[in-house]
């Protein structure tokens, strides 16, 4: 199955790199490059107006942190990294807190994504998926035959009631 | 007839079915009945008229999977079955939050399957305020014929997960009204995952039920392809013109469909900007307007046990004891863990402290019946819901929320996060009740929605509504609207199987008048 070509720009990358350690648990910040790559696609299925909204956003958040830090956000480690992103999640703007809100939501989405944190959470969700698929089409198989024979049955709504042979009285 | 696999078993895609790959130039269909959309409005419209050998062509957005398509990959499955990634919202204080699905089998492929007739008193209110000759009585015919096709039934009960136990046990524990679901499925075993389309083929959403019925009967379905207006000539509708989508929002080749019927089936925010779109108006000025959507929300409970609430049916129980209050129904709702970090508000050690209990949460759910209404404008040929839940609702909202809590403290919940975008946390019924009797700042609640209706309401009063008694639209010919908008109100509970029934009443009127819609 193809998904949307969109591509992160270099700022945009950059930006969530620094930002790895700061929202996701630290045991997780070698998945840092799965996690970008997953939001990646995660924002290319949002509307074309949400992503123009959020490259600006990486911008207006790399660079906002130079008259603070007198560098650009994604050049920001540890707490000053820490404090950067703090300062826009209880932002001077509702603009700011979105967007940190934003960014926190989707890279999280992307950290519990990643089949290792899955796993170490305990969440076995395709071998599950594959059990239980089995055992209802063994156990159940007669029911499951029922219904799909009853889906295809003639039922008519109107009884004796077939346009067809009406269009072709007609032609 | 064309010959249609049971999609489960299946192969290849079944014979009926188009997609952007065969669409290799503009295509011009004639046809008699074209329908937009082939979700719970659209395709018993389809099967239906099919089987009473009309010439269907259904003409759907959303693309075409199958049952063995849907994996475990969450968030796949939510780029690929959501529109907009499932990050549709209405604008609001707070704003709302909502999904709606875009794939073949429209929302029944998301959904959670819960199938329950309309509400005695909502058919009376709609009697009353819209002047609807419908009864409980008139319907069940209806209701019957759907709840065949679809296999409505309770789960069995030895696919019902802890969570759910803990649910009942703290109703049964506080004497309140709860009561076993009913959801289309076959034997559901309790993958979870309706959410992001059924992996066992269990559920019976419009995907692998109506939809193969409709093919089977010789109804064609075009998926991929967006309808960017119905086409008039004078105040009669005649069809549609579409273009191919694809997955990068590239604009393929145009799809005309020339038809004698027209039945717009796109739900209650996206039918209104297609009428919009075609230059249709409404001299209620209603179109659009009369938004519902039970606002809901969600706790996070957690226990020492741990509760897995992935292995279960979804939604195995409805708490049903505050129905008077506004209060539709409380229920467990099994999430995925990346949607629970991803709407949970911390981060860093605090996220994965949390979610390191992953398989001790309970996730519990509850929506109101709204007493505001809000309005769906196209702007730039693109819907935006606005809406702003009522401080009535609010209050509503917190009352329930604490009763939802008490539930959970009593079945031994040690902490639950309340739906605050500030991260609020309770330890017991007490602290629950102090937290919420504060203030709460609009913008802070979390609120969301998978029930929008109302935008096309039904009324044999024109001045008062957009739709006639039966979904046609007023003061147009032979256009049709099948789908939640026609609701005049909302209804109280999962809003499915009423779509499908008015659908099915609606593609009856269709075959009894055949005459007039084939000339």
């Amino acid at each position: 199955m193809s998904e949307s070509t969109y591509k992160h720009t270099v700022v945009a990358r950059k930006v969530l790199r620094s930002l790895v350690p700061v929202i996701c648990p630290a045991r997780w910040s070698h998945l840092a490059e799965p996690i970008i790559d997953h939001m990646e696609l995660t924002f290319g299925a949002t509307p074309v107006l949400v992503r123009k909204g959020v490259a600006a956003g990486f911008l207006a958040y790399d660079l906002g942190a130079l008259p603070m830090h007198r560098r650009r956000a994604h050049q920001l480690t540890g707490d000053a990294a820490e404090h950067y992103f703090a300062s826009w999640e209880h932002g001077i703007t509702p603009a700011h807190t979105q967007f940190a809100r934003a960014i926190n939501q989707l890279m999280s989405l992307g950290c519990y994504e990643q089949p290792e944190v899955m796993d170490a959470i305990g969440y076995h969700v395709g071998p599950w998926i594959e059990e239980v698929t089995r055992k209802r089409l063994t156990v159940f198989r007669d029911d499951v035959r029922a219904q799909e024979a009853q889906i295809l049955a003639p039922d008519p709504l109107r009884p004796g009631v077939h346009v067809g042979a009406r269009k072709k009285e007609r032609a | 007839m064309v010959a249609a696999r049971a999609v489960h078993e299946g192969s290849t895609r079944p014979a009926g079915v188009f997609t952007r790959h065969d669409l290799h130039g503009d295509t011009v269909l004639d046809c008699d009945v074209v329908i937009i959309g082939s979700g719970a409005g659209g395709s018993p419209v389809a099967a239906e008229l099919a089987e009473a050998g009309f010439d269907v062509v259904v003409v759907e957005e959303g693309s075409y999977y199958q049952t063995r398509d849907f994996t475990a990959d969450t968030s796949a499955m939510v780029r690929q079955l959501y529109r907009d990634g499932g990050a549709s919202l209405a604008i609001g204080d707070p704003p709302v939050m909502f999904q709606e699905g875009r794939v073949v089998g429209g929302s029944t492929v998301i959904n959670g399957g819960m199938s329950w007739r309309t509400p005695d008193e909502i058919l009376a209110r709609w009697r009353t305020e819209a002047g609807l000759d419908l009864t409980p009585e008139s319907m069940d015919p209806y209701f019957t014929r759907v709840e065949k096709r679809i296999h409505v039934a309770h789960n069995d009960e030895a696919a019902i997960g802890r969570e759910n136990w803990l649910l009942k046990q703290g109703a049964d524990a506080k004497g309140w009204e709860i009561i076993p679901n009913l959801r289309n499925q076959v034997h559901c075993i309790g993958s979870n995952r309706c959410a992001f389309g059924c992996p066992t083929g269990a559920k019976q959403s419009a995907l692998v039920s109506y939809i193969p019925r409709a093919l089977h009967f010789g109804a064609r379905v075009y998926a991929d392809v967006k309808v960017e207006r119905i086409t008039m000539h004078g105040k009669r509708a005649t069809g549609i013109v579409g273009r191919v989508t694809h997955p990068d929002g590239r604009r393929g080749h145009a799809l005309a469909v020339r038809a004698k019927l027209v039945v717009a089936a796109c739900g209650a925010i996206h039918t209104p900007a297609l009428l919009t779109r075609s230059g249709l108006t409404s001299r209620s000025g209603e179109l659009g307007g009369n938004l519902s959507l039970h606002p809901n929300v969600k706790v996070v409970a957690l226990f020492d046990e741990d509760v897995s609430s992935w292995k279960g049916v979804h939604q195995a129980f409805q708490v049903r004891e505050f129905v008077r209050e506004g209060i539709g129904t409380f229920a467990a709702v099994n999430l995925p863990p990346s949607v629970i970090a991803m709407s949970a508000p911390h981060r860093g050690a605090q996220l994965g402290a949390l979610m390191d209990r992953y398989n001790n949460m309970v996730v519990a759910g509850m929506l109101i019946e709204d007493s505001t209404t809000g309005r769906v404008r196209t702007i730039g040929g693109r819907p935006q819901a606005f809406y702003n839940v009522a401080d009535r609702d609010l209050a509503t909202i917190k009352r329930g929320l604490e009763r939802l809590c008490d539930l959970l403290f009593t079945v031994g919940a040690k902490k639950i996060i309340l739906p605050l975008h500030h991260a609020t946390e309770v330890h017991d019924a007490d602290e629950t009740r102090r937290v919420l009797s504060r203030p709460i700042p609009r913008s802070a609640w979390e609120v969301a929605t998978v029930h929008m209706m109302g935008t096309t309401r039904m009324g044999t009063d024109r001045t008062r509504s957009v739709t006639d008694a039966f979904g046609f639209m007023h003061d147009v010919d032979r256009l049709l609207i099948s789908d939640a908008s026609v609701f005049p109100s909302p209804i109280r509970t999962n809003p499915m199987e009423t779509i499908m029934a008015l659908a099915t009443r609606s593609a009856g009127y269709v075959i009894d008048n055949a005459r007039r819609f084939l000339s």
